[in-house]
């Protein structure tokens, strides 16, 4: 909603100064000609830059093509079961829906989405001259069918990075008492070791300095999926476990038995690591989403973390809600031996890609009006203060504009590492099943995360879980 | 008596009312129930299964585990607030100066929505920033850790539930307690029964449908608990507060598995028919042996 | 009966009042703190406020159409519960119609559903099946209040059938001997007698519309999306705006407490007897 985006409106007074002259402004009025009264409907998270699509957006481009565009935003899980349900049921309620990076393998075995490629093949009259696949980055290839059309239209994307505190690093007398203690300079980790170093020294120096301080933050919920996807799409992966452990070569094997890697002694040495370091993270941590954990580092009860890149900006640089301001820096997670090779090789990756694009459902009613909105909103000229205000980044031209460099410097290099280092994160793997196995084997993660179940056997328990899974849905012969 | 069409007529409208929001979509959920059906599965559609979801709902140790849970805490929540709303209601039944405004001030919870309630008492025992823990841990050294602790994340999702509903309670049996013909008290009184007896021999059985009808309510609304608590702890730690409620959303919405959630949904519905139908019974036998 | 000022009593009320309060007090905390202070160390009184929130809320037109929804559709439909509750119990109070006693625990089992997966079908039956020609009841109020009273009109039934059943059959009975037209015995006999039971009845079901998510997340779109489901649009990934969730709520309390002190009076209509005690 309106509130949730207060750099939106700002950025809104910008465009209403500057803008409306584009060259363009022609095309948009005469191709919209045959859908003027047509209303356009879509449905999507409520997250900055979706509010900027529904608040900028949404208005500019219907007072440039008199097609009006009402966007629902809903939170996460509505908004999947609301889009699934429509489609699905065919009622054709939606001529945008949001996909998420890790949905989009369910809507394409399911034929749900409309290859914007060949629409725009059979309705050249529809093709926009600022529209161009080519403009993307490397991320829009997440939303590509075989034959390479694209099937949903980028919108955001982040990578999930490694914060810490540079007023903290940079401190002489924390830095002498790191030197002390463990006889190393302190500086960004690199390695798994150097990482939970800096966390149990932290911990320990709030505890010494009776401040609200602790060594790292940890996205730990002991009943939401958060933690669940913390461990496999960004703890995992930096011990060599890649794609939640299974194996879709291999009859989608989990289990070390068969093939998989869910239970491998990488994945096990991973939750070992991770479980310690929740346990010197702040106290809220088991009660954590992605919520939590930037408001947590936001709020300055860690030193450093693994945030959502889509964080990273307010965080670094929005004062009402933040008090760590100017005192961000960005890192690249700390990893094993050879992980950095896979991820340069292609062979694996080291954090989470993460993001979203609006496909077209085929069951809409107003395909062609629709397609004209994904267009306008997937121009170049349209993402500088779109980028500004949702801290994402979608064409490949976005990373040399001004305003989005200048903010580039507050956020300590965020878009530069998000544009040099963006493709060795990965986003989830290509499974049409991703809920399921999730919330077929979180329970057993759970009851890992309460000390219920040993890591060890909770692992083991949870790739026969997704082997079982696997089987009742199918997939796994 | 008046003719019997007008007693249908004036049943009518409520009839076909729920016939067509509740019957037929349970008509539904019923023959789905009898299906495969995810549609993320290999197969998409919907395949005719027999009973093949009720069996496997036998074997599941997750919903099993969850009935548990989810009777106790039904249990004690439903037993509290009828104890504790009994006792209050009672006591609006008093003359006292600003009562009014105390019996406002106690209905006040009932207007927040389940999903602002969740949010408010997790906002209140989020460990470390949570009022609750803070004052608990300054007070008297405990440290109230609802991500951690199973009991007390059992416990906290109860008094939420009591602190949230319990004025359901006292305004129905308020209600009930105002209506009642003031005869039976005065005689009582005359004939010098002290104030147990007249609980126990002519509240009680006078306002019992009352209390039937509110236990009902409050019996079925805590098993379909699902807001309040998936807001609060998601279910967790662990599965410690993963009602049936929770359990079938989490199984119908992010796991989308229709068929077997439906089955589910089905065996709580029947199961709830039952509980309260013996509770039924068994308190409104003793009310139509006597009269009216 | 007492004719000095039960202090004991008082206290009494006022401990059970702040246990009730502190929780709206905390809420009201949060609703006016900025962000970036409610992850730190709670403190129980208020230093200084921040009324950012409620601005924001306030100059939120959206917002403003939600509440009107949620006004609309609660309203409506605690009316209609409680007039067909009403009326379907007078008539299993006082027609001897066969199976009514079934019918009266059949109308119950609506309310035991578990919603989650009811949402389905309710949705193929508004957008697909319940529908004239363009027009279906998906995303209408219409279609929330008549959805609505699957939980709403079993629970007004069980709430009145006790208050209904308790009304001496022999005062409708003289009535009609009489001459009155059964409409002037169930509005001017039967009526006035129930209305303590009406009006906790009426209450109740408001505020169970009123506070209902689940249902109005699924079945409305844009048109008819209530308060509740304008709540979950701050859970989000880049954080839940806590205090803004807080504010809104805090104006939803407005609105209730107008609906309640207005039905509220009609609860003492009913006599009080000094006879009654705990």
């Amino acid at each position: 909603m309106k509130i949730a985006n207060k750099l939106g409106a700002s950025v809104l007074a910008l465009i209403v100064a500057t803008g409306g002259a584009f060259a363009d402004d022609a095309f948009w009025a005469e191709a919209a000609k045959p859908y003027q009264g047509v209303v356009l409907h879509g449905v999507t998270e409520s997250t900055p830059p979706s509010n900027y699509v529904k608040d900028v957006l949404a208005p500019e481009f219907e007072a440039k093509t008199g097609i009006k565009v009402e966007i629902e935003t809903t939170s996460w899980d509505q908004m999947y079961d609301k889009a699934i349900k429509d489609m699905e049921a065919g009622t054709g309620i939606y001529d945008m829906v949001y996909i998420e990076q890790d949905i989009i393998y369910a809507y394409l075995s399911r034929d749900f989405l409309v290859d914007t490629t060949q629409l725009l093949k059979d309705h050249p009259e529809l093709k926009a001259p600022t529209y161009d696949e080519a403009n993307f980055t490397t991320f829009a290839n997440y939303f590509k069918g075989d034959k390479g059309d694209l099937f949903g239209i980028p919108m955001e994307a982040f990578i999930k990075v490694y914060l810490y505190r540079t007023d903290l690093f940079n401190d002489p007398e924390v830095q002498a008492a790191f030197k002390e203690k463990t006889g190393k300079d302190l500086k960004p980790a690199t390695t798994h070791e150097e990482y939970t170093e800096i966390a149990d020294f932290f911990t320990q120096w709030g505890k010494d300095h009776d401040e609200q301080l602790w060594g790292t933050t940890a996205q730990a919920h002991t009943g939401h999926p958060a933690s669940w996807y913390e461990f496999f799409e960004s703890v995992a992966p930096t011990y060599g476990v890649y794609s939640w452990g299974i194996d879709a070569g291999n009859n989608y094997a989990a289990s070390v038995a068969n093939g998989g890697t869910m239970n491998s002694d990488e994945a096990k040495a991973a939750m070992k690591w991770w479980l310690h370091l929740r346990d010197v993270a702040p106290p809220e941590s088991n009660q954590s989403t992605w919520t939590e954990v930037a408001t947590t580092f936001a709020a300055g009860r860690a030193a450093q973390g693994l945030v959502y890149g889509e964080n990273a900006a307010w965080v670094a640089s929005d004062e009402t809600k933040s008090r760590v301001v100017g005192n961000v820096g960005v890192a690249l997670p700390p990893l094993s031996d050879g992980v950095l090779a896979d991820a340069e090789s292609g062979k694996g990756y080291i954090g989470y890609y993460d993001g979203g694009a609006f496909g077209l459902p085929v069951t809409s009613k107003n395909k062609e009006a629709s397609m004209l909105f994904l267009e306008y909103i997937a121009q170049n000229e349209v993402q500088p203060d779109w980028a500004v205000a949702g801290s994402r980044i979608t064409n490949t031209a976005t990373y040399d504009d001004p305003k989005v460099q200048d903010l580039d410097k507050k956020l300590n290099g965020y878009f530069t590492m998000l544009k040099d280092q963006g493709r060795l994160f990965a986003g989830a793997p290509a499974y049409p099943f991703h809920a399921q196995v999730r919330e077929a084997t979180a329970p057993i993660f759970y009851q890992i995360l309460t000390g219920a179940i040993d890591p060890d056997t909770g692992l083991d328990q949870m790739a026969a879980k997704a082997e079982e899974e696997l089987t009742a849905l199918g997939y796994r012969k | 008596m008046q003719s019997k069409t007008l007693g249908w007529l004036l049943l009518a409208p409520t009839l076909i009312i729920l016939f067509f929001f509740g019957v037929v979509p349970f008509l539904y959920v019923l023959w789905v129930s009898f299906h495969q059906w995810n549609p993320f599965a290999a197969d998409p559609g919907m395949s005719f299964n027999w009973a093949t979801n009720y069996r496997q709902v036998v074997f599941d140790a997750q919903f099993m585990a969850s009935l548990g849970v989810t009777a106790a805490f039904v249990f004690f929540a439903v037993v509290s607030e009828l104890i504790v709303g009994y006792l209050l209601a009672q006591a609006f039944m008093k003359d006292f100066p600003g009562k009014a405004i105390f019996r406002t001030i106690h209905t006040l919870p009932l207007i927040m929505a389940p999903i602002i309630v969740g949010s408010i008492w997790k906002l209140m025992t989020t460990p470390s920033i949570g009022i609750i823990p803070h004052l608990l841990h300054n007070w008297f050294g405990y440290d109230l850790n609802i991500g951690q602790s199973a009991a007390a994340a059992f416990i906290v999702t109860i008094i939420m539930d009591v602190w949230h509903w319990t004025p359901l309670v006292t305004l129905t049996l308020i209600a009930a307690l105002v209506s009642l013909p003031p005869d039976p008290f005065e005689q009582a009184q005359i004939d010098g029964a002290n104030k147990r007896q007249i609980f126990w021999h002519i509240t009680l059985p006078m306002i019992r449908p009352a209390i039937l009808a509110t236990v009902f309510i409050r019996l079925m609304d805590a098993l379909r608990t699902v807001d309040e608590v998936l807001m609060l702890t998601g279910g967790g730690p662990g599965s410690a507060t993963r009602y049936v409620g929770v359990h079938i959303y989490k199984e119908v919405f992010p796991r989308t598995n229709y068929g077997y959630g439906s089955a589910i949904s089905v065996i709580v519905l029947y199961l709830t028919i039952v509980a309260c139908w013996l509770l039924y019974v068994s308190l409104i036998a003793p009310r139509t042996s006597k009269k009216g | 009966m007492k004719t000095k000022t039960p202090w004991l009593f008082i206290l009494f009320w006022l401990f059970v009042s702040f246990l009730t309060l502190f929780p709206i007090y905390w809420l009201f905390v949060i609703s006016v703190k900025p962000a970036v202070e409610l992850f730190s160390t709670p403190e129980v009184l208020l230093t200084k406020v921040y009324w950012q929130n409620y601005i924001d809320v306030l100059n939120d037109a959206t917002l403003r159409r939600y509440m009107m929804n949620s006004l609309i559709i609660s309203s409506c439909n605690a009316l209609l519960c409680t007039l067909l509750g009403f009326l379907a119990c007078y008539a299993l109070s006082r027609f001897d119609l066969g199976g009514k006693e079934s019918i009266f625990f059949w109308t119950i089992t609506n309310r035991m559903a578990p919603p989650a997966v009811f949402l389905l079908p309710l949705f193929l039956l508004l957008t697909q099946v319940y529908k004239i020609g363009d027009f279906s009841l998906a995303d209408t109020r219409t279609g929330m209040i008549l959805v609505y009273c699957t939980f709403n009109l079993p629970f007004a039934i069980w709430t009145l059938r006790p208050t209904v059943d308790g009304i001496p059959k022999e005062l409708d009975e003289a009535a009609y001997v009489d001459g009155a037209s059964p409409f002037k015995v169930i509005t001017e006999v039967v009526f006035p007698l129930a209305r303590p039971g009406l009006a906790v009845t009426l209450i109740l079901t408001w505020v169970f519309a009123w506070n209902e998510y689940l249902l109005a997340a699924t079945l409305t779109n844009f048109n008819a999306r209530t308060l509740t489901t304008g709540l979950s649009e701050y859970v989000t990934t880049t954080g839940t705006e806590w205090g803004i969730m807080a504010a809104i709520s805090v104006f939803t309390l407005i609105p209730a407490l107008i609906v309640f002190s207005l039905v509220q009076r009609h609860i003492v209509a009913g006599l009080t007897f000094g006879a009654v005690k705990g």
